[in-house]
C-alpha cells in the first residue's frame, strides 16, 4: 500500500528533474586527489543495509538526522517509524514502541554509545537530561521488541542504541548554531589527532528553549542546558580502544517556586580486542553522576559504575555463540521534599547478569539463535529471559524471521520505595502514610512472539513488515491495602493488571530517482489491558496503558535539487490517544537545505506547518501545544 | 517529569475482540506484496546510487596503479579484479577500464559470489559480505590487494577501506594488512589517503 502511494507520488513529482552529477564517461581520468573532493549526492546513501538481524530494527542514518528538522535526541527519534514519540512539552517526551506509552514510559532500553541512560527511579529516561550532537551520531538503532536476552530487563518492548561516531570520522572544526522562535542551540566540535593512531574530538553545547504554550497561557517546562564532553579513540588491526566523557548542567522551568536543577557527568570506557581469528572480546566500564534537585519535591543524586564483558566466539562452522557478563552498582540517595518520600533514602542497588547465546547455522540459509540471560536484582532476585530466533533467508535480498521471547520488567523505585506523605500519622507505633510504597510488587512479564519480513526486491526500493503479538501480565497498579489499617499504607502499588498487544510495523523505501529518495513508515496496534479479579486499581496517568494510538504513519520526502541544495519534507499522522483523551493529529517539517560553500550549510526549517497548534500528549486543558515555527540553522566546518 | 502518585480510580477497560479485521486486511496486502516481490528476478547487490558507484569505481581502477604486487606477471597479462556483493560497482569498473590500461596491462573485471576463488586475482573488492573477515583474509593470502566498504573494514582485515567523510567518498589504508599481503603501496596513495594505519 505504501508502495503504491509512494509509486503515486513519484509519477507526479520526478519528470524534469535535472541531474547534479557531473560527466560521469571522464571520472576515471581524475586524479585521487580529484575524486575525494567530490561531494556524491547523498540522498540515496542506503544506510540501512538489508541486514541480517531477525529483529524489527530500524536504523536511523547520520544522513537521515541532518536531513531532518530535528535538534533534540527525542525529535531525532522520530525518525524511526517503530516508535511512539509524543511531546508533552517544552522538555519532556513520552517515548516507546509497542505500547504503554508515559511520562514514566518504562518498557524500553535506551543507550547511548553503549551507556544505559535509564534511571531506576522509574526504569525510564529522564529525556530533559540528554543531549547529543546531532552531527556526531553515526546512527540509532531502534529495535522495537523485546531485547531482553542481551539487553536485560528494561528492555521489554525495544532498544534504543545511540552510537556516536568514531572521532576518526570527526576531525576538525564543526560550528552549528540554530535559532528558532521558541528555541536556540549552538554546538561547536573540534577533533584533532593523538600520538599512536589515536584520534579525539572536543566539544560544548548550549540549548536555550522557552516555555511551551497550553490551551491557557504559558507551561513553565522551558529549559537552559550546558553540556561539554570529549571522545578519543585508538582504532587498531585487532581491536580499538575508546575512551568518552560528558559533564551537564541545567536548569528546567517550573509552575511554581524555583526551577529544577540537573547535572551530571559520565566516563565510559571501552576495549574491543580480537582474539584469534574469529574470537572477539569486548570490555566496556561506565561511570556515571546525575543529580536532580526538585525544589519541594526531592533532590536525587544517583551513581552508576557498569562493567560489562562480552565475548563472541564461532565454533565450528555452524556454530556463533556470544556470551557475556554483567555487573552494575548504584548508589541512589534521594532527600525527600516535603510531600514525598523515597524510602530507604540511601539505597545501594546491585544488579548482576550472565548471558550466552548460540547462532545454530542449521542449512545455509537457515539459522536458529538460542539464549537465555539471567539477570539479578535488588527487588526480585534472580530473573531468566529466554529467547528463540529464527531466520531464513531464501536468497541474499530477502529474510523471514520469527522469534519468541519472555521479558520482564525489574520494579524500580517508584513501584518500591514511594511514599506519601513523608510525615505519617503514626497509630499505635506503626506509620500510617497515605501511599506506602510496593512491598509485594513483582516484576511485570511479557511473552512476545513476533514474525518478519524485509525484503529488497530491486536496488532502489526495500521494505520490511512485522507483526507482533504479546501477552502481558503482573502489570502495575495502584490499590487499597488489602492489610487492612494495621498495615503502614492505604494505597500500594501491586501488579493486578494484564493484557496483550498486537499489531504490525511496517516501512519502505523507494529510491525513485537518483535524486530523489521516498520513504515511509505505519504501525498499526491494538493495546489491551484488563484489571485481574480483585483490583480496585486507583492509577490513572501512570498505571495500565491508555496513552497508546491505534494506529501512527510517516511519509518523508528527500530531494537533491540542482545547485548544491536539499529539500526534504516529513508528513506524519498520530491517531488519537483515548486516556488521557488527544486527538489524532498530522503535521508537516520541511527542510530546505543549501550548502552554500564548501564549509558551510544554511538550513531553513518549518515546523508543524499544517496547524497553528497541536497538542501530542497529556489531559487538556492545561497540556502544552505545539505551534507552527521557523527555524534558521547555520552548519559551518572547516 | 517528578511521578506524582495517586489518581483518581477509573473503569477497567473490556478486552475486545482476539482479531482486528483491520490487522488481518494488511497481513494480507502485506502478503501478496511480498509474493509479487519475490518473483521479480532482479540483481543480488544493493543500491548505490550513481555518483557514489562511480566515484568508488574510479577509485579501484586508480589504487591498481599505485600498488606493486608481489608477482609481477609477464607484460600483457590482464589485472584481475574480483568485485564481491557490489554488482553495481562490477559493472560500472567494466564500463571504466574497457579499452584502459595501467602501466600497459588491461583489467579484467569479474563479479564474485561469496565462496568462488579469488587465486591470481590483484584486487578483491569486498562490497557486501556476510563474513567479511573471511573474504579478506582469503584475498591477503593470495596476495591481492582487499578493499572494503564497511565501518570497519580495516579492523576486518581490508588494505583499503571506502568511508564516507563528509559526503565524500575517501578511503583509509592498512599498513600492516598491506604487509601481511606481500603488497607495496606508493607512497603517493598514502598522501592522498584520509587515514594511514600504521603498526598493530
Amino acid at each position: 500500500m505504501l508502495a503504491c502511494l509512494a509509486m503515486l507520488a513519484g509519477l507526479s513529482g520526478h519528470a524534469g528533474l535535472a541531474s547534479a552529477a557531473p560527466q560521469q564517461d571522464d571520472i576515471a581520468e581524475l586524479s585521487l586527489e580529484q575524486l575525494s573532493d567530490i561531494v556524491i549526492t547523498s540522498v540515496s546513501r542506503q544506510e540501512e543495509r538489508l541486514g541480517n538481524a531477525a529483529a524489527s530494527i530500524f536504523i536511523i542514518s547520520n544522513n537521515d538526522i541532518r536531513r531532518s528538522s530535528a535538534r533534540s535526541l527525542p525529535e531525532a527519534l522520530r525518525l524511526a517509524p517503530n516508535l511512539q514519540v509524543a511531546r508533552v512539552d517544552t522538555r519532556n517526551y513520552a517515548v516507546t514502541a509497542r505500547g504503554f506509552n508515559s511520562l514514566q514510559s518504562n518498557k524500553l532500553l535506551v543507550l547511548i554509545d553503549g551507556r544505559t541512560i535509564y534511571t531506576p527511579l522509574f526504569s525510564g529516561v529522564q529525556w530533559d537530561a540528554q543531549d547529543v550532537v546531532l552531527d556526531d551520531i553515526e546512527r540509532i538503532e531502534v529495535i522495537s521488541g523485546p531485547g531482553g536476552t542481551i539487553w536485560g530487563a528494561n528492555a521489554v518492548n525495544g532498544v534504543i542504541n545511540v552510537i556516536t561516531r568514531s572521532a576518526k570520522d570527526t576531525q576538525g572544526v564543526l560550528v552549528s548554531a540554530a535559532a528558532g522562535q521558541e528555541d536556540r542551540d549552538a554546538s561547536v566540535r573540534y577533533g584533532g589527532a593523538l600520538p599512536n593512531d589515536g584520534h579525539y574530538r572536543l566539544y560544548a553545547r548550549y540549548v536555550d528553549a522557552d516555555d511551551a504554550a497550553r490551551d491557557t497561557g504559558q507551561a513553565a517546562t522551558g529549559l537552559t542546558r550546558r553540556q561539554a564532553g570529549f571522545r578519543a579513540d585508538w582504532d587498531r588491526p585487532r581491536g580499538g580502544f575508546t575512551l568518552s566523557g560528558d559533564v551537564y548542567d541545567g536548569e528546567l522551568a517550573q509552575r511554581t517556586g524555583s526551577p529544577v536543577r540537573i547535572s551530571g557527568a559520565n566516563l565510559v570506557t571501552r576495549l574491543t580486542r580480537r582474539l584469534a581469528d574469529d574470537s572477539n572480546l569486548r570490555l566496556q566500564l561506565v561511570l556515571d553522576h546525575t543529580e536532580r534537585d526538585q525544589p519541594n519535591q526531592f533532590y536525587e543524586r544517583l551513581d552508576t559504575v557498569d562493567l560489562e564483558l562480552q565475548h563472541g566466539v564461532h565454533l565450528g562452522t555452524r556454530h556463533n555463540v556470544t556470551w557475556g557478563a554483567g555487573y552494575r552498582y548504584s548508589r541512589d540517595r534521594i532527600a525527600s521534599g516535603r510531600t514525598q518520600a523515597y524510602l530507604p533514602d540511601d539505597l545501594a542497588m546491585h544488579w548482576g547478569s550472565l548471558f550466552a547465546q548460540d547462532e545454530i547455522a542449521l542449512r545455509d540459509d537457515l539459522r536458529l539463535t538460542v539464549g537465555i540471560k539471567g539477570e539479578h536484582n535488588h527487588y526480585t532476585g534472580a530473573e531468566f529471559l529466554p529467547g528463540l530466533r529464527l531466520a531464513w533467508t531464501p536468497d541474499s535480498r530477502q529474510l523471514l524471521w520469527g522469534s519468541l521471547a519472555r521479558t520482564v520488567r525489574a520494579p524500580s523505585r517508584l513501584d518500591r520505595d514511594f511514599y506519601m506523605p513523608v510525615r505519617p500519622v503514626i497509630i499505635r507505633g506503626v506509620p500510617r502514610y497515605q501511599f506506602g510504597g510496593g512491598p509485594s510488587f513483582d516484576s511485570e512479564t511479557a511473552d512476545v512472539a513476533e514474525l518478519g519480513y524485509r525484503i529488497q526486491p530491486s536496488p532502489r526500493w526495500s521494505y520490511s513488515a512485522t507483526a507482533f503479538f504479546a501477552r502481558y501480565d503482573r502489570l502495575r497498579t495502584q490499590e487499597p491495602n488489602p492489610q487492612g489499617p494495621a498495615y503502614s499504607g492505604l494505597t500500594e502499588v501491586r501488579n493486578m493488571a494484564y493484557g496483550n498487544t498486537r499489531g504490525i510495523e511496517m516501512w519502505a523505501r523507494w529510491q525513485a530517482t537518483d535524486n530523489w529518495r521516498l520513504s515511509g513508515g505505519l504501525v498499526v496496534q491494538g493495546v489491551r489491558t484488563a484489571l485481574r479479579p480483585g483490583s480496585r486499581d486507583s492509577s490513572g496517568s501512570f498505571g495500565v496503558a491508555t496513552a497508546d494510538p491505534s494506529h501512527y504513519w510517516q511519509l518523508r520526502s528527500s530531494h537533491d535539487l540542482p545547485g548544491d541544495m536539499q529539500l526534504d519534507w516529513t508528513l506524519r499522522k498520530v491517531g488519537a490517544l483515548p486516556r488521557p483523551a488527544v486527538p489524532s493529529y498530522h503535521e508537516l517539517d520541511v527542510q530546505w537545505l543549501w550548502k552554500a560553500t564548501r564549509n558551510l550549510d544554511v538550513a531553513l526549517i518549518g515546523q508543524n506547518l499544517l496547524h497553528r497548534s497541536h497538542p501530542e500528549f497529556g489531559a487538556a486543558p492545561n497540556r502544552s501545544v505545539f505551534e507552527r515555527s521557523a527555524v534558521l540553522r547555520l552548519t559551518y566546518r572547516f | 517529569m517528578t511521578p506524582t502518585a495517586i489518581a483518581p480510580p477509573r473503569p477497567a477497560p473490556a478486552l475486545p475482540g482476539w482479531l482486528n479485521p483491520l490487522l488481518a486486511l494488511l497481513v494480507l496486502a502485506m502478503l501478496c506484496v511480498a509474493l509479487s516481490g519475490a518473483a521479480v528476478g532482479q540483481p543480488v547487490a544493493p543500491a548505490v546510487p550513481n555518483l557514489e558507484r562511480s566515484v568508488k569505481a574510479a577509485y579501484l581502477f586508480k589504487f591498481l596503479g599505485y600498488v606493486e604486487f608481489a608477482a609481477p606477471k609477464e607484460g600483457e597479462t590482464p589485472l584481475a579484479v574480483g568485485v564481491m556483493g557490489a554488482d553495481d560497482v562490477a559493472a560500472e569498473l567494466a564500463r571504466i577500464t574497457a579499452g584502459r590500461t595501467i602501466n600497459g596491462r588491461p583489467v579484467a573485471v569479474r563479479s564474485l559470489r561469496e565462496g568462488d576463488p579469488v587465486a591470481g586475482m590483484q584486487m578483491v573488492f569486498a562490497g557486501a559480505a556476510s563474513d567479511l573477515p573471511k573474504v579478506l583474509r582469503t584475498a591477503a593470502q593470495n596476495g591481492a590487494l582487499g578493499v572494503a566498504d564497511d565501518e570497519n573494514g580495516l579492523q576486518h582485515g581490508a588494505v583499503i577501506n571506502f568511508r564516507l567523510v563528509e559526503d565524500r567518498v575517501r578511503f583509509e589504508v592498512s599498513l600492516p594488512a598491506a604487509e601481511r599481503s606481500n603488497l607495496k603501496l606508493s607512497s603517493r596513495l598514502l598522501s592522498v589517503a584520509w587515514h594511514v594505519q600504521k603498526g598493530n
